[in-house]
């Protein structure tokens, strides 16, 4: 019976939570929905599936898969028991194997089968397992790790082919017990009988110059590995007293060279390497990675203090941004030298400054203005206004959610992505907002990093409150062992990550803070109140001093914070900022239209001490020489008899950016085009009139503003489905009446797939009805050779030709009647 | 977060709130290892920086010990990275050790094996080195101490020099403690320094650094070498020495350009050592040639760089560099970490002040305008003499006058650059002028006479007013300012202006023309001021007659 059948016969005999289960654990089944019990056998053996279900389990899971693939033989249907699975790996308990083969029956990876005929009363007592027949497909050439058989090798690579007769004969002349033999295949053969046994393979390594066994060691858990000049002549006949390990190996067909610079470890030598065993380290727990610890206090401060700095820093990027929006480069993206000026107005790093730029703009506190392709902060930000924990949490619902990864920023363009990309991009670096730091598995894989962070935090914490200090290394580690097949994915992220979550505070002195805790355990609401209680609240004075200077002790009031920027520099970095008058400033402050009596008052009403005598002498004098008559350029400017309307225009956030300035009652400037100003106008919900070409000004009557929230708003990527998708399909697969007796269309697909590959691993004929060009169907017997890419090459021994035809023209497949074999010459070509 | 007195910022500078009721305590904790960058009024400045923290932890202060001060003492949470960057800088310190070997004589241990394979890999340090003796130890040409512990510093691995030093001919000397007293910080500086073995003591001005250098003496009782930066402040040492101790002037010598006396205490200039006749250093001689137990710098911020190169030569002696800032505009505060040693004691300057013994000036600056021809001239000038022109404003030496006699009766000094200007403000005020071309016997009988109050107004040039310790002038008056070090210049201001016996402050008067380079200097003179502590204020000429 087909795999795919007994699959599905299998599935309709589960219980209904034994489905939900496998549902929850391999979501893609049921989406969309599958028809009938044969769809889902169908989906469940369809490569990618499998490939998707693979990516989810862990090591010993994965290992306990791989040796069973090894001992196993679908297409004779001979299967394995779990101490069958025992003597293939070290260290297993029976115990823990049954559990793993439930497992990993349960997911649908392996099924049930007879136990061989000739077995033991006392084994069948034993369920007996075989794969998933798309598995050999998905696993790898590797599995394991461990290296191709001698024969595949030979029928696989010529040159050793054409070697291997000679080989043999050498080493028989050098007095190795080797049996004789004729052809490339006993050749192959014999090799696979003089090493396959642990002790022989001992005693031939015993002769083996030194470091030998160190360099077998480094095929230890990869069967392939590069060496210069694989494919040198290397033999015993002329063989030195100091050959060096390479081409002691080589000369004995102990590796088996591939190409120019890679060698394989044949599978019987790997696997009498591990002592006869397929798996030679075997753990059911997870290793758990010896950890520093770092105190609460320690913890707290370094989150609270990256924070509060973050927070100040994405505050100035705005500011900066406002004052001159962010160029792009034609190529996408902001260019260097742009990143440069920011970072030079932040006091940052220009790293940095790439990676809270790309923050800023993933949580929507950016935009591209596509009239002028620069990075604008958009009218109206509603996280302007937000208490500072809650701009927290809409930047850290940002990230998480976000498909960008800000950190790849200023690295370099990898090959691969400039390959795809630009041809000539190769050695650039990535550039800030451009396309290239785009991954779409950021998020499953923040998500991921969360949980282990999490997992790790919960194992290694110290009772006296102390957490342990995770580093990418151990993240990775942990990774590796929870989902080996998704480790690579992992590892180009993974820096990134931690770096971006200490930034927000969610690890702190390198361990997985409170607030990071909350996040992880999708608590935003607790976050919240814990960085409510903690962060410092604003303070709304500064204290002024003879050297000319204010200090801000502490993070300052949004408002007056702006307004002390327009009066001094900003120096310095950190939570207290420092500013410094000097005459050019104070000029910049009355060029901006105030004077010195409201300088004096403003600073007068926020210092917390009296104002220096030099102060006040530099802003008097400065002011008595500044000129009287005002000049200001306006690119618009805004008139309506409303005073009240002016008065509010003015105090609109959402209208900041337009830099408006009341120069009488009824009156406002506008630094914007009045095209531009007309824009943000509407946005409002306002709807001026513009008188252009003549005076540009622009006319408003007031209408309700409609304003609409952009805080982002994260769920966490669900690795389960939800629960009514499953009941939905649980209720369609126990209701069809009929159930396996009708193939639906997508099942009939699978079924014909696995016929077709089924024949060409046993090298058999098969009949199927093909559809022409004209939409004729005709039946034609042919071998299938292989199939890849919704095609499948077939010989046709009628004409003895070798044809390619497309999947979708195949009607069905089946198995010839009273074919024979192909000849086995024609499987060696 | 608890409410402290620090700000612990991302640029590794720390704010003090003077104000806050926990300042004092935490200034006393961070003085140890942060550098007291600025002191206005309200807030202020230090900064952490490697030297600063290898200070500590040659005065014994662990990494810990730092964080916990920071952590305690601030009001926001400290930025990670900083701790991080502060554990990682102490932790270098003393990973090399220069011991003394009984077998090998001069060793460099370590229990790092690491961190001496780098160093011995160094190009530089090569060839200062002996034989390997094991893993962890290897023999240093003793004659390459001081360059040896230079070029550590530069790699950053700062070495602990335990070596030890020569005990130098013994010579009886004690301290005579008669109508005065040893103050406890000069005692507890002493101490701190014989402890240490070598180093820095910080001192304001005018806290008496000389008296340490004498109790440093006491407390050796072998010969001493004294360098010091010239002739005037040679001879104040010598009568210092005579008036605090046991030392006739038959024992204390002179070296100088004028006299050559070598006695168990000598006293040199650092110009006459570092006199250059046909490529050598004739008097370099004097250094090296005699057994001194004691070599004493004074100002250690201002030492030459051939001094630096010949104190390399003498790290078996014991050196005290005595100074009221670390700070050197030239940056080789990593070279009088290194050859003289680590700071040994750093007395907050707020706390002398609070104990009376020092007070800050009351600056003023008034600002002329230039009357109209001037200005004019001044404008059309070229770029080379606008700063004379508009420095030596004739409106100037009328407001001297008047402010002259607004403080009749104080003793009163008028300094300026331009000796045209001085000669002429000296005519109109009928006061001797000292400059340049003044002898040093005249020199010293005109302070003399200032100083009993025979003189009350003295008008000197910049040239002549080095290192003089005038406590009774009260009112200084600045005709023109330099365009030299603004340290040097708040230095002179302190030594100056002490506080007077009835507790009036004194005054400084800076005067200043408006709208030309002359401003440009003064505001960053001023900034200066005010960043050390020096209340100061702006006035306009006119408005002089009212205030008084």
């Amino acid at each position: 019976m087909s795999l795919i059948r007994a699959l599905s016969k299998d599935l309709e005999a589960r219980s209904d939570d034994s489905l939900r289960a496998l549902f929850a654990a391999r979501p893609d089944l049921i989406s969309p929905a599958a028809p009938d019990f044969a769809a889902l056998a169908a989906r469940a053996s369809a490569r990618v599936s499998v490939q998707r279900a693979l990516e989810r389990l862990n090591k010993p899971e994965m290992q306990v898969l791989e040796a069973l693939h090894l001992c196993t033989n679908p297409d004779t249907g001979h299967g394995i028991s779990a101490p069958g699975l025992k003597k293939a790996i070290a260290g297993a308990t029976l115990t823990a194997l049954e559990g793993i083969l439930h497992r990993l029956e349960a997911l649908a990876l392996i099924h049930r089968c007879e136990p061989p005929p000739g077995t033991q009363p006392a084994g069948s007592r034993h369920r007996f397992y075989l794969p998933v027949g798309t598995l050999k497909d998905v696993v790898g050439i590797y599995p394991a790790g461990l290296g191709r058989s001698y024969t595949e090798l030979v029928r696989l690579q010529p040159a050793f082919a054409q070697r291997v007769v000679q080989l043999v004969a050498e080493l028989r002349r050098s007095g190795a017990g080797v049996p004789e033999a004729a052809t490339p295949m006993e050749a192959a053969l014999a090799l696979q009988r003089w090493t396959s046994a642990p002790k022989d393979l001992d005693g031939i390594l015993a002769g083996a110059p030194e470091r030998t066994r160190a360099l077998l060691d480094r095929f230890g858990s990869w069967a392939m590995g590069a060496v210069p000049q694989a494919q040198r002549m290397a033999s015993i006949s002329n063989e030195g007293p100091d050959v060096g390990p390479v081409d002691w190996l080589l000369a004995r067909g102990l590796l088996v060279p591939l190409d120019a610079s890679h060698v394989e470890l044949p599978h019987s030598v790997g696997l009498a390497l591990r002592g006869g065993m397929i798996v030679d380290h075997f753990t059911v727990e997870a290793p758990l990675p010896e950890l520093g610890l770092t105190s609460a206090l320690l913890r707290r401060n370094a989150a609270l203090g990256a924070i509060a700095e973050a927070l100040r820093i994405l505050g100035e990027l705005l500011a900066a941004v406002r004052e001159q929006p962010l160029a792009t480069l034609r190529t996408g993206g902001v260019g260097v030298r742009e990143l440069k000026r920011l970072a030079d107005r932040l006091r940052l790093e220009t790293r940095e400054a790439g990676l809270f730029l790309e923050i800023a703009a993933l949580a929507g506190l950016l935009r591209l203005d596509v009239d002028s392709s620069t990075w604008i902060q958009p009218p109206g930000l509603e996280w302007l206004a937000l208490p500072r924990q809650e701009q927290w949490l809409w930047v850290v619902n940002a990230w998480l959610a976000s498909e960008r990864a800000p950190s790849l920023v200023g690295q370099a363009v990898s090959t691969s992505a400039g390959h795809q990309g630009r041809p000539n991009s190769a050695g650039t670096s990535i550039n800030a907002l451009s396309g290239e730091a785009q991954r779409p598995d950021a998020p499953l894989i923040r998500r991921r990093v969360l949980e282990i962070l999490q997992e790790l935090t919960e194992e290694a914490s110290a009772p006296d409150g102390r957490a342990p200090v995770l580093d990418a290394r151990s993240v990775l580690e942990r990774a590796e062992w929870s989902q080996p097949r998704m480790a690579r994915r992992f590892s180009s992220l993974v820096p990134g990550i931690l770096r971006e979550a200490e930034l927000l505070g969610l690890i702190g002195s390198g361990a997985l803070t409170q607030l990071g805790a909350a996040i992880a355990a999708e608590e935003p609401d607790h976050a919240l109140d814990i960085l409510g209680e903690h962060l410092p609240a604003a303070v709304n004075h500064i204290l002024l001093q003879a050297d000319l200077t204010a200090v801000a002790p502490g993070y300052l009031a949004p408002g007056l914070g702006e307004r002390l920027t327009l009066l001094a520099d900003a120096e310095g970095q950190g939570p207290a900022t420092i500013y410094r008058f000097s005459e050019a400033s104070v000029r910049r402050a009355l060029d901006a239209g105030q004077d010195a009596a409201a300088i004096l008052q403003f600073l007068r009403e926020h210092s917390a001490t009296e104002v220096p005598q030099p102060l006040e002498y530099l802003v008097r004098d400065t002011a008595s020489r500044h000129g009287r008559l005002r000049v200001a350029s306006s690119a618009s400017f805004i008139q309506s008899d409303d005073e009240a309307a002016i008065s509010e225009l003015l105090q609109e956030t959402g209208a900041a950016s337009l830099g408006l300035v009341r120069i009488a009652p009824t009156v406002l400037t506008s630094a914007a085009s009045p095209r531009e100003t007309a824009r943000v106008l509407r946005e409002l919900g306002l709807s001026p009139t513009v008188q252009e070409p003549e005076p540009a000004v622009v006319r408003y009557k007031r209408t309700a503003a409609a304003t609409g929230s952009a805080r982002p708003v994260y769920s966490a990527p669900r690795s389960a489905p939800a629960q009514d998708d499953v009941e939905a399909q649980l209720a369609v697969l126990r209701h069809r009446p009929g159930g396996a007796a009708e193939t639906s269309g997508e099942a009939a697909a699978q079924l014909g797939l696995e016929a077709l590959q089924r024949a060409i691993r046993l090298k058999q004929a098969v009949t199927m009805n093909v559809v022409d060009g004209d939409g004729n169907s005709n039946s034609e017997t042919v071998v299938p050779v292989s199939v890849s890419g919704g095609r499948v090459r077939v010989f046709d021994p009628a004409r003895d030709t070798e044809r390619v035809l497309s999947i979708h023209r195949i009607v069905d497949v089946e198995p010839a009647a009273g074919q024979t074999a192909r000849p086995a010459s024609k499987g060696a070509e | 977060m608890n409410d402290g007195p620090l700000i612990v910022q991302s640029d590794k500078t720390i704010l003090l709130e003077v104000d806050h009721e926990l300042a004092t305590e935490a200034r006393h904790a961070i003085a140890a290892f942060a550098e007291l960058e600025r002191a206005p009024e309200h807030v202020h400045s230090y900064r952490l920086t490697p030297l600063g923290l290898w200070n500590a932890r040659a005065a014994g202060l662990d990494a810990e010990k730092v964080l916990d001060t920071l952590l305690r003492y601030s009001r926001f949470p400290v930025p990670h990275s900083l701790l991080l960057d502060v554990e990682e800088t102490m932790s270098r310190y003393g990973r090399l050790r220069l011991e003394k070997d009984p077998q090998h004589g001069l060793v460099m241990r370590t229990d790092d094996y690491p961190v001496l394979e780098e160093v011995i890999r160094a190009k530089k340090i090569a060839p200062l080195l002996g034989p390997r003796i094991d893993g962890e130890t290897v023999v240093v040409h003793s004659s390459q101490r001081g360059q040896l512990k230079q070029l550590l510093l530069k790699l950053g691995w700062p070495a602990d020099d335990r070596a030890g030093y020569v005990d130098g001919t013994p010579h009886l000397i004690s301290l005579i403690e008669e109508g005065w007293h040893l103050r406890p910080y000069q005692k507890l500086a002493t101490e701190n320094f014989w402890s240490g073995g070598s180093g820095v003591v910080v001192l304001p001005c005018g806290a008496g650094k000389t008296i340490v250098g004498a109790a440093a003496m006491a407390t050796g009782c072998t010969t001493t070498l004294i360098l010091v930066t010239n002739t005037v402040a040679a001879r104040q040492w010598k009568d210092e020495l005579l008036r605090r101790t046991s030392l006739t002037e038959d024992e204390i010598g002179e070296y100088s350009g004028s006299v050559k006396e070598v006695r168990p205490v000598t006293i040199a200039t650092y110009q006459v050592l570092t006199t250059r006749r046909g490529g050598i250093y004739p008097h370099l001689e004097l250094v090296d040639g005699h057994d001194w137990g004691l070599i004493i710098y004074d100002e250690v911020h201002l030492l030459p760089a051939p001094i630096f190169r010949m104190t390399a030569d003498l790290q078996a002696r014991r050196r005290l560099g005595l100074t009221a800032t670390l700070v050197r505009e030239d940056g080789r505060e990593g070279e009088v970490f290194s050859l003289i040693g680590p700071k040994r004691y750093d007395a907050p300057w707020k706390d002398i002040e609070a104990q009376g013994y020092i007070a800050p000036a009351d600056c003023v600056e008034v600002r002329v305008d230039l009357p109209r021809d001037e200005r004019v001239a001044y404008a059309m000038a070229e770029d080379a003499d606008k700063y004379r022109l508009c420095s030596t404003s004739e409106t100037k030496t009328a407001l001297v006058e008047q402010l002259v006699a607004a403080h009749a009766g104080e003793q009163l000094l008028v300094i300026g650059q331009y000796i045209d200007q001085l000669d002429e403000i000296g005519q109109r005020l009928d006061a001797p002028v000292i400059k340049g071309e003044t002898s040093v016997r005249m020199r010293q009988k005109l302070f003399d006479a200032f100083r009993t109050g025979e003189i009350n107004t003295l008008v000197v040039s910049k040239v002549a007013n080095f290192s003089i310790d005038l406590p009774e002038a009260s009112v200084a008056i600045q005709v023109s300012g330099s365009f030299g070090s603004r340290q040097e210049e708040a230095q002179r201001l302190g030594r100056l202006l002490r506080p007077k016996k009835d507790g009036r402050a004194a005054r400084f008067y800076a005067l200043v023309a408006r709208d030309t380079l002359d401003q440009d200097f003064a505001a960053k003179r001023q900034r200066f001021l005010a960043e050390q502590g020096y209340a100061y204020r702006i006035m306009d000429a006119k408005d002089v007659g009212a205030a008084g």
